[in-house]
C-alpha cells in the first residue's frame, strides 16, 4: 500500500459521489492536528493488518439477544 | 451520607424524604434551581433549563404523594438528560448549531419512563458536539467543568450530565455511551456511571452517534441510585429495533446480595498497564477488599486489544456519517471542525473495512463471553488518568504519548463493542484531589451481577469519596430543608 496523499482524497471525493469536504477536513485526515482522530494512513495500515486475520465464517455483530448471551 | 447537604443526597434518600412528607417536591426543585442559578456559569452543565415543565411535574408529584400511598419510586426526583434525548416541546440541539432550532415533538422513550416513574425533568445537559469526543469540549455551548476542580474537564461526551450531578445541580442524569461517554465523565466527577447491556434501555427518541455502539446510561450519586433508575428504564421497546427482549431483574434487591464465592476476573494485561500509579493502587485495593469479603480473584486472558480502537473507529465514523448525511448538504458549515473531520474519515473508509470491523466486534463479543463463563465479573480501572486540565490535547504515560480522548476511553470502549454491561464507581481521591474510579463488567443482561459487586465496594468505608468542596456554604435558603 502506497502512502496516502491528500490529492488522492481530493480525487476520490470529486470522482465518486461524496459530501463537499473542505481542504481543512482532508488536511486533518492526512496530517491530524486536532488530537481527536487518528490519521487515515494509520487507520488504513491497521485495517490492512486486520485483513490478515481469518475470521472464518463469523458474520458481523448484530443486536444482542438474551438467549445468545452464554454463547 | 445522610449528613450531606440536600443537593448532594442520593436519589434514594431524597425520594424517601418526600415519601415521608418531610420534603416537598417543590422545595427540592427550588433547591436545584437555586443552585443552577448560582453555579451553572462555572459548571456549564445545562444547555436548557426546563423550569416550567419541572414546576408542573413537581406539583403533579406532590398531588400523587398526597393521594397515593404507593406513588412510583422516582416521584418528585429532579433529573437532567443529555441534549441528544428528546423531551416534547423542548429543543434538542445535540450541542450543535446544526440543530439550534430543533424542537422535539415527542418524548424519548426514556423520558416517558422517567415521567411514568414520577421524576421531574430539570433540563437538557451540555455535551461534546453530537457526542463526538470524550473531553466534552464544546466551543459553542462552553466546556462543562469538573466539580472537584473547575480548571479541569468533566469528561465526555455526557459532560453536562456529569457536571449537573457532580455540582449538585440535579439528583441524577441520563447520558449516552458509545465508547465510555457515561462511564468516563462519571469517573472523573466522582459519580457512578452505568452502561447497561446493549439494547437493555430503549434508544428511541435519542440522536444516535453510532447505532452499533450506542448505549443509554445513568449518572448517579450512588450504586443504589443506579439500580433505582435502571429499574425504571430497563425493558423491551417494540418501537426500537435495537431494543432487547430480555427479562428485567429486581436491581435494588441485588445490591444487598453477599459476594461470597463471587469469581472476579482480573485481566492479565492491558487494563493494569500504562496508568497513573495511584489509580492502579486504588484498583488493587478494591480487588483485595473484594477478596476479603469472600470473592475469588482469577487472572483472565482478555481478547487482544491491539486493534480495538481501530475497530471501534471504523464502525463509529461511517455510522455517524450515515446519520448526519441528512444535515451535511444544507447545514454542513455549521458543524465543528473536529466533527467534520471525523465525518470525512467515515467517507473515506471502504464498505469492506466497515464490515470487517463489525465482524471483529462479533469476534470480541464471542471471546469476552467465553471469559465470562469462567468468572462472574471483571474488574478494571475505569480510566488510566485523572481529569485532565481543560485544553489538554495529549497525555504522556510511561513515555507513550496519546491523544487525551484515546487515553480517557482506553478501558471503556471495548465493552461498547461487546455490548456487555459495565458500571464505574468512585473508590478514592487522588493526591491531586480528583476522583479515582474502577469499572466492573458483567455478563450480557446481568446488570444485577455488576450492581451486586459494585454495592459491596461502595459499602466499604475505605472507598468513600467526599462530595466536592463547594457545597453548603454557598447554598441559599432553598437548600436548607
Amino acid at each position: 500500500m502506497k502512502p496516502l496523499r491528500k490529492s488522492t482524497l481530493v480525487r476520490l471525493c470529486h470522482e465518486m459521489a461524496a459530501h463537499p469536504w473542505r481542504d481543512q477536513e482532508l488536511d486533518e485526515l492526512v496530517h491530524p492536528k486536532l488530537g481527536i482522530i487518528t490519521s487515515l494512513q494509520h487507520l488504513l495500515n491497521e485495517l490492512e493488518v486486520l485483513r490478515g486475520t481469518d475470521l472464518g465464517d463469523l458474520p458481523p455483530a448484530t443486536s444482542l439477544r438474551p438467549e445468545r448471551s452464554g454463547e | 451520607m445522610t449528613e450531606r447537604p440536600l443537593a448532594f443526597r442520593t436519589a434514594g434518600e431524597l425520594t424517601a424524604l418526600m415519601r415521608a412528607g418531610t420534603l416537598a417536591p417543590a422545595e427540592l426543585l427550588d433547591c436545584y434551581l437555586d443552585r443552577i442559578r448560582r453555579h451553572d456559569a462555572t459548571a456549564r452543565a445545562y444547555i436548557t433549563v426546563t423550569e416550567e415543565i419541572a414546576r408542573d411535574a413537581a406539583r403533579h408529584a406532590r398531588a400523587r404523594l398526597d393521594k397515593d400511598g404507593d406513588a412510583p419510586a422516582l416521584t418528585g426526583l429532579p433529573y437532567a438528560v443529555k441534549d441528544v434525548i428528546d423531551a416534547s416541546g423542548v429543543l434538542t440541539t445535540g450541542g450543535s448549531r446544526v440543530l439550534s432550532d430543533n424542537r422535539a415533538r415527542e418524548n424519548a422513550r426514556v423520558v416517558d419512563l422517567m415521567t411514568a416513574g414520577g421524576a421531574v425533568l430539570l433540563g437538557k445537559t451540555n455535551l461534546h458536539e453530537f457526542a463526538f469526543g470524550a473531553t466534552g469540549e464544546n466551543p459553542l455551548t462552553g466546556t462543562a467543568t469538573n466539580p472537584y476542580d473547575p480548571t479541569r474537564l468533566a469528561g465526555g461526551s455526557s459532560s453536562g450530565s456529569a457536571a449537573a450531578v457532580g455540582y449538585g445541580l440535579a439528583a441524577a442524569a441520563l447520558g449516552t455511551d458509545t465508547g465510555g461517554s457515561v462511564r468516563v465523565p462519571a469517573s472523573l466527577c466522582g459519580l457512578v456511571g452505568l452502561k447497561p447491556t446493549l439494547g437493555r434501555i430503549s434508544s428511541r427518541g435519542v440522536i444516535p452517534f453510532a447505532w452499533s455502539l450506542d448505549h443509554l446510561g445513568t449518572l448517579t450519586r450512588s450504586v443504589g441510585d443506579a439500580a433505582l433508575l435502571l429499574q425504571a428504564l430497563a425493558g423491551p421497546d417494540p418501537d426500537d429495533p435495537g431494543s432487547a427482549d430480555a427479562a428485567v431483574d429486581d436491581y435494588p434487591a441485588a445490591l444487598d446480595q453477599p459476594i461470597d464465592g463471587l469469581r472476579v476476573g482480573v485481566p492479565e494485561r492491558f487494563y493494569f498497564e500504562r496508568a497513573d500509579g495511584e489509580i492502579l493502587a486504588a484498583s488493587e485495593a478494591v480487588l483485595r477488599a473484594l477478596e476479603a469479603r469472600g470473592a475469588r480473584l482469577l487472572t483472565v486472558a482478555m481478547p487482544s486489544m491491539d486493534h480495538a480502537r481501530t475497530v471501534s473507529l471504523t464502525v463509529q465514523m461511517p455510522e455517524a456519517l450515515s446519520y448526519h448525511s441528512r444535515y451535511l448538504g444544507e447545514r454542513g458549515e455549521l458543524y465543528g471542525a473536529d466533527l467534520r473531520a471525523g465525518l470525512a474519515l467515515g467517507q473515506c473508509l471502504l464498505a469492506e473495512h466497515y464490515l470487517r470491523a463489525k465482524r471483529f466486534m462479533a469476534f470480541y463479543r464471542r471471546q469476552t463471553n467465553a471469559v465470562l463463563r469462567e468468572v462472574d465479573v471483571l474488574v478494571t480501572p475505569a480510566t488510566p488518568i485523572i481529569a485532565p486540565k481543560i485544553g489538554t490535547a495529549h497525555v504522556t504515560i510511561d513515555g507513550v504519548r496519546e491523544a487525551v480522548g484515546n487515553a480517557l476511553t482506553r478501558y471503556t470502549s471495548f465493552f461498547n463493542m461487546t455490548g456487555h454491561p459495565a458500571i464505574t464507581l468512585p473508590v478514592g481521591l487522588h493526591s491531586e484531589g480528583l476522583p479515582i474510579a474502577v469499572q466492573i463488567v458483567g455478563r450480557a443482561f446481568d446488570e444485577a451481577g455488576i450492581l451486586r459487586a459494585a454495592g459491596a465496594v461502595e459499602r466499604d468505608e475505605r472507598f468513600r469519596v467526599p462530595p466536592p468542596d463547594l457545597v453548603s456554604s454557598v447554598d441559599g435558603a432553598a437548600c436548607r430543608a
